[in-house]
């Protein structure tokens, strides 16, 4: 179901938490609501959901202003941080519990509860309380009781937030897979970019309550709209470089670099590069940047560098065999082609508009 | 052995503390059992007379105190039936929404300040205007008063009760397709049972042993409660210990069975709030 959000504003005494708000959410999108704590992005959530009324604005689905539509009209599912699961009602009950509110008789209740069970693998679980279960047991059942009937679209509070890590990895894999088996329009909140990098279609990036960016996953990452963006998404994050543009060359206390002739000359610029397009080398080389190694972290399967460059701290990502003691001195390769420039007052990308649309 | 020793001290504390509280009611009881001329004996027979049921018999068949324990009943059960009914309401409406002008904060206090005053001050005023809705001598009338003086206590106990319990389980109710109403049935009331329970034996204590009021508005027989029929049995001429008595002992059984039958809740309810989760 189309879901959009038109210049939504939600404020709560003199603070905007959402400000302005346009989205535009297709029929079927994983679409993932991304950014830290206080950017707006449950408020957004809750406005959808008809938990929070909308100050200014219209919400609409399939072209129909719900607005003033009460929460229980709205036939939405939502999955809670919290899971919210009824305490004093056995699993069946609660996932039955739409059902029985929406007066199915008790037999084919039954039927669709287990059939749902069987598919998230609790059928051994119906009969207990949510408090006999663990976490990730409970994230099953609040998404079963999402899932019993057919909603228009499901909300998603960080609904694996409360998970341990392996779990959480486990269970973002069967979210999607979940996603893409039912094809609704999905809505999910969390302030873990790495959630929204692999579940999303498309990624909302929220700050201060104004929407940053409205993409792919992949074109939020190559393609930052701003420095935010640039700086949110991605782990470990972009490097920044503040220095200015002149005659084709970015320039800064410790470095200089080309950059593509279209950008112009500008005072006030920040470069940004992620730490896979640093190069690190143990020998100087035509081009490369003097640095010294600050300290290096064994990932296993990478290390991460970090590194001294005058002043500024960088990371760089090199392969797991790569070794360097503290303070040795080593020499940088900037893949400049992948180098994004951001003016330094408002940070908006200066680089976005050679982006390739896909 | 500490552990023995505290055990010990424990019981020396409360031994005292529950004869102290049990021995009206001893002595209530074999009054209620005793012959006219063993109550009055000196030295009183503590532990060994002869039992009579006589002032049972003169209370309830003889006299009207079955008809005092009837209207009793009524008048309590209805009375708290409907206060938390409509406390439960109104406490839910404090908890969960937010009204403007702060008026959540005033309109509690101004449902608690109507405990603060004396009860006699409204006795006459009361009187007066039961009398002008032609409700002096009905059980209508003690029904109105016991709910309207149990209000506050419910609104006030309940209202902590709701502001304890997570909004998500009730927001979750209604993204799930429930009513407002339908949450607070459903998934609200049944985890603040507790709670009800423990607020329901109060307001039945208060109504049920409640003096003031029903000696005020009621006079007859057919709408007198047992609190004011015993009291009655205090005459210009004599002192009826005995049926007094009877009719007393027969009056603490019905709170006594209720309260022992919620005594789970009501220890779960009376701390419930004090110790999260």
């Amino acid at each position: 179901m189309g879901i959009e959000f038109r210049n939504v504003t939600k404020s709560f005494g003199d603070t905007k938490v959402v400000d302005n708000l346009s989205l535009e959410i297709r029929d079927g999108e994983f679409v993932v609501l991304l950014g830290p704590s206080g950017c707006g992005k449950t408020t957004t959530l809750r406005m959808l959901a008809g938990l929070e009324p909308v100050t200014s604005g219209d919400i609409t689905i399939n072209g129909e202003r719900i607005n003033d539509v009460p929460t229980q009209h709205r036939d939405l599912a939502m999955v809670f941080q919290s899971y919210a699961l009824y305490p004093h009602m056995t699993i069946a009950e609660n996932i039955g519990y739409p059902l029985r509110v929406r007066k199915l008789n008790p037999v084919e209740r039954a039927e669709r509860v287990k059939r749902v069970a069987a598919m998230l693998e609790i059928e051994s679980l119906l009969e207990r309380k949510p408090r006999q279960l663990s976490g990730g047991e409970r994230q099953r059942v609040a998404l079963a009781r999402a899932i019993v009937r057919e909603p228009r679209a499901y909300l998603m509070d960080e609904p694996l937030s409360n998970l341990d890590a392996r779990l959480r990895v486990q269970m973002r894999g069967e979210l999607k897979r979940l996603q893409h088996q039912l094809g609704t329009t999905t809505i999910y909140v969390t302030h873990d970019q790495a959630e929204a990098m692999t579940l999303a279609s498309r990624v909302a990036v929220m700050k201060k309550g104004r929407l940053q960016q409205f993409d792919t996953p992949l074109n939020i990452y190559n393609h930052p709209a701003n420095r935010f963006v640039a700086e949110f998404v991605g782990s470990p994050s972009m490097n920044f470089i503040a220095g200015e543009i002149s005659d084709g060359t970015f320039v800064s206390d410790a470095l200089r670099l080309e950059v593509p002739p279209e950008l112009a000359a500008q005072s006030r610029v920040t470069m940004g590069i992620r730490p896979e397009h640093i190069e690190v080398l143990t020998s100087p080389q035509e081009g490369a940047v003097p640095a010294s190694v600050y300290v290096t972290e064994l990932m296993g399967n990478e290390t991460f560098v970090f590194l001294s460059l005058g002043p500024q701290r960088l990371i760089a990502r090199a392969p797991a065999e790569f070794r360097a003691e503290v303070e040795s001195r080593v020499w940088l390769r900037f893949a400049h082609d992948k180098a994004h420039f951001f003016d330094s007052v408002s940070e908006v990308s200066a680089t976005k508009r050679h982006k390739n649309i896909d | 052995m500490d552990h023995k020793k505290a055990h010990s001290v424990r019981y020396l504390l409360l031994v005292p503390a529950l004869v102290f509280a049990v021995a009206p009611v001893y002595w209530m009881l074999t009054i209620s059992l005793k012959t006219e001329v063993e109550q009055f004996a000196t030295p009183p027979p503590w532990f060994v007379f002869t039992p009579t049921l006589a002032h049972y018999y003169d209370a309830f068949v003889t006299r009207g105190f079955g008809q005092y324990l009837l209207t009793s009943a009524i008048v309590a059960v209805t009375s708290t039936a409907c206060a938390l009914v409509i406390g439960t309401l109104a406490a839910y409406g404090l908890a969960r929404f937010e009204l403007p002008f702060r008026l959540n904060r005033r309109l509690s206090l101004w449902i608690l300040s109507t405990r603060m005053f004396p009860a006699i001050v409204t006795a006459v005023p009361l009187f007066l205007m039961m009398r002008d809705v032609r409700l002096l001598n009905t059980r209508a009338a003690l029904i109105l008063i016991y709910t309207a003086f149990n209000l506050p206590f419910v609104v006030w106990m309940m209202r902590g009760f709701f502001a304890d319990l997570p909004r998500d389980l009730e927001e979750a109710a209604l993204v799930d397709g429930d009513s407002r109403l339908g949450a607070l049935v459903r998934v609200a009331l049944p985890l603040v049972a507790p709670g009800l329970a423990a607020t329901a034996v109060f307001c039945l204590i208060v109504s049920w042993n409640e003096f003031l009021f029903a000696l005020v508005l009621t006079q007859t027989e057919a709408a007198m409660t047992l609190p004011v029929g015993i009291a009655g049995r205090v005459t210009q001429y004599e002192i009826k210990w005995g049926v007094m008595s009877a009719a007393a002992s027969v009056a603490i059984v019905p709170i006594l069975v209720f309260a022992l039958a919620l005594q789970k809740y009501l220890v779960r309810g009376l701390s419930m709030g004090a110790v999260k989760g």
